[in-house]
């Protein structure tokens, strides 16, 4: 079972809010998701980026693999390298 | 010199990449209804839910290479309705200025600063102007 690490866009209309959510690849439309590990909010200046650590490296080492927006914030954050 | 300049470069492509998920994200929240149903779902499957081409293809039982023209074709879709209305421009535009009124009222109310207010009244006709 491929897990996958994904954004998942939340907030209003025109106010685009995201979690960084873990989810199994093969059920993603139905909106279930196995745990959240974090938020990204494009609406402050500068963008706000959080994400438990702990957890993103714990499920990165067991075979999760996040998306390439994802990855991109793991790197910025400098969660991976 | 040259590895620093290539760091650069690896920045911004990352900023990039997450400034267009948000960007896509805002022309689908304007203009995203006058999609035709089976389009807009695709893209919102890309966009919003950050769901690879390959997932959306095995999901909907199409080739991958259908999702990606497709997921093209509503980008330019969209981008063109942006183009002619400039909805989300104006948007931009009238909520940077209604938030610096409300930080310039905030700081008139602490620290009694009556001049700023004409900074107010110069800010509120740009925005009348705009609508």
């Amino acid at each position: 079972m491929a897990v996958k690490i994904r954004l998942k866009r939340m907030g209003q209309k025109k106010a685009p809010f995201y979690r960084i959510v873990v989810s199994d690849s093969r059920s993603p439309r139905d909106g279930k998701f196995i745990e959240e590990i974090g938020t990204y909010d494009p609406n402050q200046e500068p963008s706000a980026f959080n994400v438990n650590e702990e957890a993103a490296k714990k499920w990165l080492s067991n075979g999760a693999q996040p998306t390439e927006v994802v990855g991109k914030l793991f790197k910025n954050a400098g969660i991976t390298k | 010199m040259l590895e620093s300049s290539r760091l650069v470069k690896n920045e911004q492509l990352k900023q990039d990449t997450l400034n267009e998920i948000v960007e896509l994200s805002l022309l689908f929240d304007f203009y995203g209804a006058l999609l035709k149903e089976q389009k807009r779902q695709i893209f919102e499957d890309y966009v919003l839910n950050d769901l690879s081409l390959s997932e959306i293809a095995s999901d909907r039982g199409i080739s991958r290479q259908a999702v990606h023209d497709t997921v093209k074709r509503c980008r330019k879709e969209l981008e063109e309705y942006e183009e002619k209305l400039s909805l989300i421009k104006k948007f931009q535009s009238v909520k940077q200025d209604v938030h610096e009124i409300q930080s310039i009222a905030a700081s008139i109310k602490e620290h009694d600063e009556i001049d700023k207010i004409q900074r107010i009244v110069q800010l509120s006709n740009r925005i009348l102007d705009e609508l």
